[in-house]
């Protein structure tokens, strides 16, 4: 518990550090689990068909990001290099043998932290530390492409593949959440110049930004398709 | 310079991922004498074939691997983990 | 305008016009043309004005390949008019010649200039008198390079970008060898890219009556998935990487396996007036008649030294032209053109080749004769000069990716001798040129390429095995072509152009050589014969052949020059792309932009400079309180039962016997002793360290530390924080006020003492608050996670308001530091300053039990006296020396310099910071600093400026 002032706190307002671009971008904020959230844009037929025939990015600094050092025999979940592994609601992400970061939804962080610091893990909670957006839609390869080298195709990137490497020239990770869905992480002080070359990107390719509540619709949508 | 490294963690990335840490030069066992501190500090083999080099995935997963490399073609035949972790 | 009779093959559309304008003049073309095929067909001969001389030249390859068609389009410079889409409303205009195209002045120095322009000439002329050189570079300015570019540009019109595409396969050059490569490397299963020079693949095919086979096999390829880039030339290889130019996008190609099909540069030959409008390359005037429609000339004469010069005279002739004469330079032997040009009537003049064309302006007459002089000469009048002086391989890009070349003494061009793991090479290229070969030949590099990626069975391999053997073994005679001969320079009246781009003659080659630059590297350089905008393709092999007569060297000692990128000319804007300045900023930044912060690079990061007032921000900090965003600074987590033994390892000094919750100072060493960096360490509890560092040393210190882990193997977990964590510094001696109305914690001079750190909710937020005093007044160091940064900050600004508190930027800082003798590492240190020479000798414990990294070589620098010294300097006259200002001891030389220097509104006198000879390290020394041509007097002082006993700081 002596690492409490990584945590943010739901007593005070949590900011993430892209929120003044997607505010700027016509952003509706809400408060969720103490973030100041982008729920939405320019609405959830626009943000919706943006992801369905060009791509969309959303913001998602606001979940949670636990790093797990040294032993990580007793997490309960089975790691493998190069993939991510969903279990207890949490993406558990291996960057090596002795390496971890886990991604988990805003209103479990707190608990998971908990029960990690209960195993010989350590735990470092890099919430704050690490910025992350979700870009889909069938054109998201195409936005990555213009800005990191990491290889997003199917055979390189199957579902669930996890890449840490550049992204936009600085230090970050790719995770394959989705068919068309891709979550990347960067450090948080990057976080408006990340948005700035996304959205240049984006909108190249006809598409722009979407709040947390179109990316819930399109989840909704695919897991009713399979 | 654009060639491509294999990092033991997370696979292969542009070399651009990684801060390069010099050829291996361990540190003295004990007390150096002033010529063997000299030489380990300021002096490196810098050969023309290949080299044990250290190497560091700053953009990925942030760890301190070895590799060898012909420093002629930067063709990496050989990354691994330090010390038994591989 | 007249066009030729429609034919299948043109990709003009004839009921479109496309209208634009050349030199203001309105120019109409059609849909499918290009800029040179419509200004051609408007009847525009004279395209550009060559470099040196500013003799007209018109089109001569239409494929993009050679310089004589440069135009600037919409006012970008250097685009070539014979490949570029014609789109309607652009504005196109001549280069390189004034006041215009037809009449140029500069021409004088083709017709008299011959004496200010040899070789070398920028080496050996517009030198003497020195005095003139003012006059000589205006000259030159005017003179030097071919477009202009607009020196301001309102804003910016387009933007480029890169793309990066990953592949198992990429082929380059989608003639038919590269599309059967792509097909087959597709079909079994490869990712395949394919990139072309052309606005659509094909290569020759699409010129020489094989069109519909070109966009069967191009449907083919579609079909199979591979991605087609089309106008889109691959600039070079680099280790792997291939760019490939594509309008404004740099599609940066990493592939498994690359297969070049790059084809072959169709050489001119070399006879004085080669350069002539009029004289074009045969694969030239058959891409203006078939593609566009344009009739090149109406009376042709052809001289070629295989049959490609042959088949293009047929076809000249069934566009109506007017064939006058053919020089092939075989002495015998009977090839199907030959026969069919026989059948039609017309005799080649066997074993002949041109020697002279003639003309103002363009050519008007050809002198053709026997090569070596022996036999009579036929004299030809005509408009048209189609000269085609063989195929040399495009190897360029392959031998950039590690294959090499050597010279056929047979085909008389340099050929593909060895090729690298992971690369193939097919059709012309290598030496496959025949259509039904260079097929063939792709089909096999494709599925060998796809093989070595593990595509394709057992069976597939063995049959590309076999047609691997059948076709090596079946490759029977090469064409026959005969080898053009070097020229000797001054045989007949006129320049024989070896080089277009830059304007080299034969004769400069042979004055070069004269020179003594007898080796192509350094003849290369010297008469930058291959360096301009075709890259070698059209002067390579002639320079090669030129300089091998003049040097009595056989063409294999001569060699190649090395190939480099680019391969094709590329606009600077492509390769520099999309910006990427990764700027971090601290989740506090959007306040200061709003409280009006000056904002300056720190690092990579953004960091509020000052608030407009550095002097009062920094009076604030005194009088009342003033607080400063320090986000930047490097934080790390060091934890594991061996931590504090880790960091006794790193630091000078002991780590391990710090208590929990206080603080201790630390600088890094190296191995030489050298300081790397400095911060504070507070220990959080036994096993878990809280690590400061340096704004731009955090990165290097994680990598430090997690190097000698590596090394080390101990139990000790690091983790760099930096960016998750906000911090402010809130000083000055109403600080302790304005905190504790913020939070619950004892903040009394008992209950949170000078260098304790301790943990504790503030404003809401849970933080760890440092007591340190980097700017000398009592203050706290709060750290909380960064998505509070901003909520903290609006917290303490509140707070304090009643207080007086005031933000105060980095340059404040500086200045409060300064006071203080407070070190910036990086500042007042360099790479080789110790921590004895920055007067901190007392933070390296050489009796420390562990060995320590820098211990050995501290070891030796205690023992030693020291140079030079690291100490404050008080000036009276009220100057500010600059930053880097020499100290001169007694009016002898530099021995030192300084490092830092300010006025200081609080002590009323400028004060700094500067390295002095060792022996005058004391107080009440005095230097000589030496600045701005001016000498001042200082007086050191080695004790803080202000409160020197820290009664302040830990009040």
């Amino acid at each position: 518990m002596n690492l409490e002032f990584l945590s943010p706190a739901v007593s005070a307002v949590a900011r993430s550090p892209m929120e003044r671009q997607a505010v700027a971008a016509g952003a509706n904020l809400e408060l969720r689990d103490g973030w100041n959230v982008a729920v939405s844009f320019d609405g959830e037929a626009a943000e919706g068909e943006r992801c369905r025939s060009s791509a969309g990015f959303a913001d998602r600094s606001h979940i949670g990001k636990l790093e797990l050092q040294g032993d990580l025999s007793q997490i309960g979940v089975e790691l493998e290099l190069g993939r991510a592994t969903l279990a207890q609601g949490a993406w558990w992400c291996p960057t090596s043998r002795e390496r971890a970061l886990v991604f988990c939804g805003a209103s479990q962080t707190a608990e998971l932290r908990e029960r990690l610091e209960e195993t010989p893990a350590n735990v470092v909670d890099l919430t704050s530390a690490l910025a992350a957006l979700t870009i889909a839609g069938p054109l998201a390869p195409e936005v990555f492409a213009r800005f990191t080298a990491i290889d997003l195709r199917p055979q390189s990137l199957p579902l669930h593949g996890f890449r840490p490497g550049s992204v936009a020239r600085t230090p970050g990770g790719i995770l394959r959440e989705g068919e068309e869905r891709w979550l990347m992480f960067f450090g948080a002080a990057l976080g408006s110049y990340v948005w700035t070359v996304v959205a240049d990107a984006a909108t190249g390719l006809g598409g722009g930004p979407i709040g947390i509540e179109a990316l819930a619709a399109l989840e909704e949508e695919a897991s009713s398709h399979a | 310079m654009s060639y491509v490294l294999t990092c033991p963690n997370c696979g292969p990335r542009e070399v651009t991922d990684f801060s390069f840490g010099g050829e291996v030069n361990p540190r003295p066992k004990s007390t150096p004498s002033v010529r063997e501190l000299g030489a380990y500090n300021y002096f490196r083999d810098n050969v023309a074939g290949v080299q044990r080099e250290w190497w560091f995935h700053r953009s990925g997963c942030g760890e301190w691997f070895l590799a060898e490399r012909d420093t002629r073609n930067n063709h990496v035949l050989l990354t691994e983990l330090p010390g038994g972790k591989a | 305008m007249t066009r030729l009779p429609p034919s299948d093959g043109e990709r003009i559309d004839r009921d479109s016009d496309v209208t634009f304008t050349f030199d203001g003049k309105q120019v109409s073309g059609l849909e499918g043309d290009t800029i040179g095929s419509a200004l051609f067909a408007s009847g525009q001969r004279t395209f550009s004005r060559s470099f040196k001389y500013h003799r007209p030249r018109g089109l001569m390859c239409c494929a993009g390949q050679c310089p004589n068609c440069m135009v600037a389009v919409d006012g970008a410079p250097g685009v070539r008019a014979c490949t570029e889409p014609l789109r309607e409303g652009m504005k196109v205009e001549h280069m390189n010649a004034s006041p215009s195209l037809n009449f140029d002045v500069m021409r004088a120095t083709d017709l008299f200039g011959g004496p200010f322009t040899p070789p070398g000439f920028y080496y050996k002329t517009f030198i003497r008198p020195r005095r003139f050189w003012p006059l000589y570079e205006k000259i030159l300015r005017h003179a030097a390079g071919l477009g202009k570019i607009a020196r301001s540009q309102p804003e910016r019109e387009w933007q480029t970008e890169y793309r990066r595409r990953h592949a198992d396969v990429l082929v380059v050059g989608g003639g038919a060898a590269g599309l059967r490569a792509a097909i087959a490397a597709a079909e079994l299963g490869a990712d395949v890219v394919l990139c072309d020079e052309g606005p659509e693949p094909g290569g020759r095919l699409l010129a020489e009556g094989a069109h519909e086979h070109a966009r069967e096999l191009a449907e083919r390829a579609r079909a199979a998935g591979v991605e087609i880039l089309t106008s889109a030339p691959a600039l070079g290889a680099f280790d792997g990487l291939i760019p490939v130019w594509q309008g404004d996008t740099l599609h940066q190609i990493r592939a498994g396996r690359v297969v070049y099909a790059t084809g072959a540069v169709e050489q001119p030959l070399l006879f004085p007036g080669n350069d002539l409008p009029g004289v074009m390359l045969s694969g030239g005037a058959r891409r203006l008649a078939a593609l566009y429609a344009v009739s090149p000339g109406s009376r042709a004469v052809v001289a070629a030294v295989c049959d490609r010069g042959l088949e293009a005279a047929i076809a000249l002739m069934d566009a109506g032209v007017e064939l006058a004469a053919v020089a092939d330079l075989r002495n015998n032997g009977s090839t199907p053109p030959l026969n069919e040009l026989m059948r039609r009537g017309v005799r080649p003049l066997r074993g002949a080749t041109v020697v002279q064309a003639t003309g103002r302006g363009r050519v008007r007459r050809v002198v053709l004769a026997p090569q070596g002089g022996e036999g009579d000469e036929v004299t030809v009048d005509c408009d048209l000069l189609v000269v085609s002086g063989g195929s040399a391989p495009a190897t360029s890009l392959l031998l950039q990716g590690g294959a090499r070349t050597g010279y056929n003494r047979q085909t008389g061009v340099f050929a593909l001798e060895e090729l690298p793991d992971g690369m193939y090479a097919a059709g012309e290229v290598a030496a496959k040129g025949a259509l039904d070969v260079a097929e063939r030949s792709g089909e096999i590099a494709g599925r060998q390429a796809a093989h070595s990626l593990g595509f394709g069975d057992a069976d597939s391999h063995a049959r590309v095995e076999a047609e691997r053997k059948q076709l090596a073994n079946g490759n029977g005679q090469p064409p026959a072509v005969a080898v053009p001969q070097p020229v000797a320079p001054g045989e007949r009246k006129g320049k024989c152009f070896a080089c277009f781009c830059e304007d080299v003659t034969a004769k400069d080659i042979h004055l070069s050589v004269e020179e003594g630059y007898d080796s192509i590297e350094l003849s290369k350089r010297y008469t930058t014969t291959t360096m301009g905008p075709c890259q070698g393709r059209m002067c390579q092999l002639t320079a090669i052949r030129q300089m091998a007569k003049e040097t009595g060297q056989s063409l294999e000692q001569i060699g190649t020059t090395t190939a480099r990128p680019p391969w094709h000319a590329v606009p600077m804007g492509a390769l520099a792309g999309r910006p990427f300045e990764a700027a971090k900023r601290s989740s506090i930044h959007g306040r200061h932009r709003e409280l009006g912060a000056n904002v300056m690079w720190a690092g990579d990061w953004r960091r509020a400079y000052d608030y407009g007032d550095p002097q009062a921000e920094a009076l604030a900090v005194h009088e009342a309180a003033g607080v400063i965003d320090v986000s930047t600074l490097g934080k790390l987590i060091v934890r594991g039962s061996d931590a504090g033994d880790f960091l006794d390892r790193l630091y000078p000094n002991r780590f391990s016997n710090l208590k929990p919750e206080r603080i201790r100072y630390g600088v890094i060493a190296s191995d030489a002793g050298r300081i790397m960096d400095d911060g504070t360490i507070c220990r959080l509890d036994d096993d878990t360290f809280y690590v400061t560092t340096t704004s731009s040393g955090a990165g290097t210190v994680y990598e430090w530390f997690t190097w000698w882990l590596a090394d080390w193997q101990l139990d000790v977990q690091v983790t760099d924080v930096t960016q998750g964590l906000s911090a402010v510094n809130l000083a000055g001696p109403r600080a302790r006020e304005i905190l504790s109305s913020l939070t619950d914690l004892d903040c009394s001079a008992e209950g949170f003492t000078y260098l304790d750190g301790k943990r504790a909710n503030v404003a809401g937020v849970p933080c760890l608050i440092l007591r340190i005093g980097f700017v000398g007044e009592v203050g706290y160091e709060i750290h909380c996670p960064s998505a509070h940064g901003q909520h903290l900050w609006d917290a303490l600004m509140e707070a304090g308001a009643e207080h007086g508190i005031k933000p105060f930027g980095l340059e404040p800082q500086r200045l409060l530091r300064l006071q203080k003798l407070h070190v910036i590492i990086g500042q007042d240190t360099d790479s080789e300053s110790t921590p004895f020479g920055a007067a901190m000798p007392w933070i390296v414990k050489l009796d420390k039990e562990q060995d320590f990294i820098g211990k050995w070589a501290m070891e030796h620098a205690s023992g030693e006296e020291l140079e030079t010294a690291l100490v404050g300097i008080k000036l009276e006259n009220g100057h500010v020396p600059t930053e880097g200002a020499v100290v001169l001891p007694d009016g002898d030389g530099p021995v030192g310099q300084v490092t830092s220097s300010r006025y200081s509104p609080q002590l009323g006198g400028v004060i700094g910071m500067a390295w002095v000879p060792a022996s005058l390290a004391k107080d009440g020394s005095r230097v000589t600093i030496s600045d701005e041509g001016k000498h001042f007097e200082a007086e050191v002082v080695t004790t803080p400026f202000y409160d020197p006993d820290g009664e302040v700081l830990r009040s």
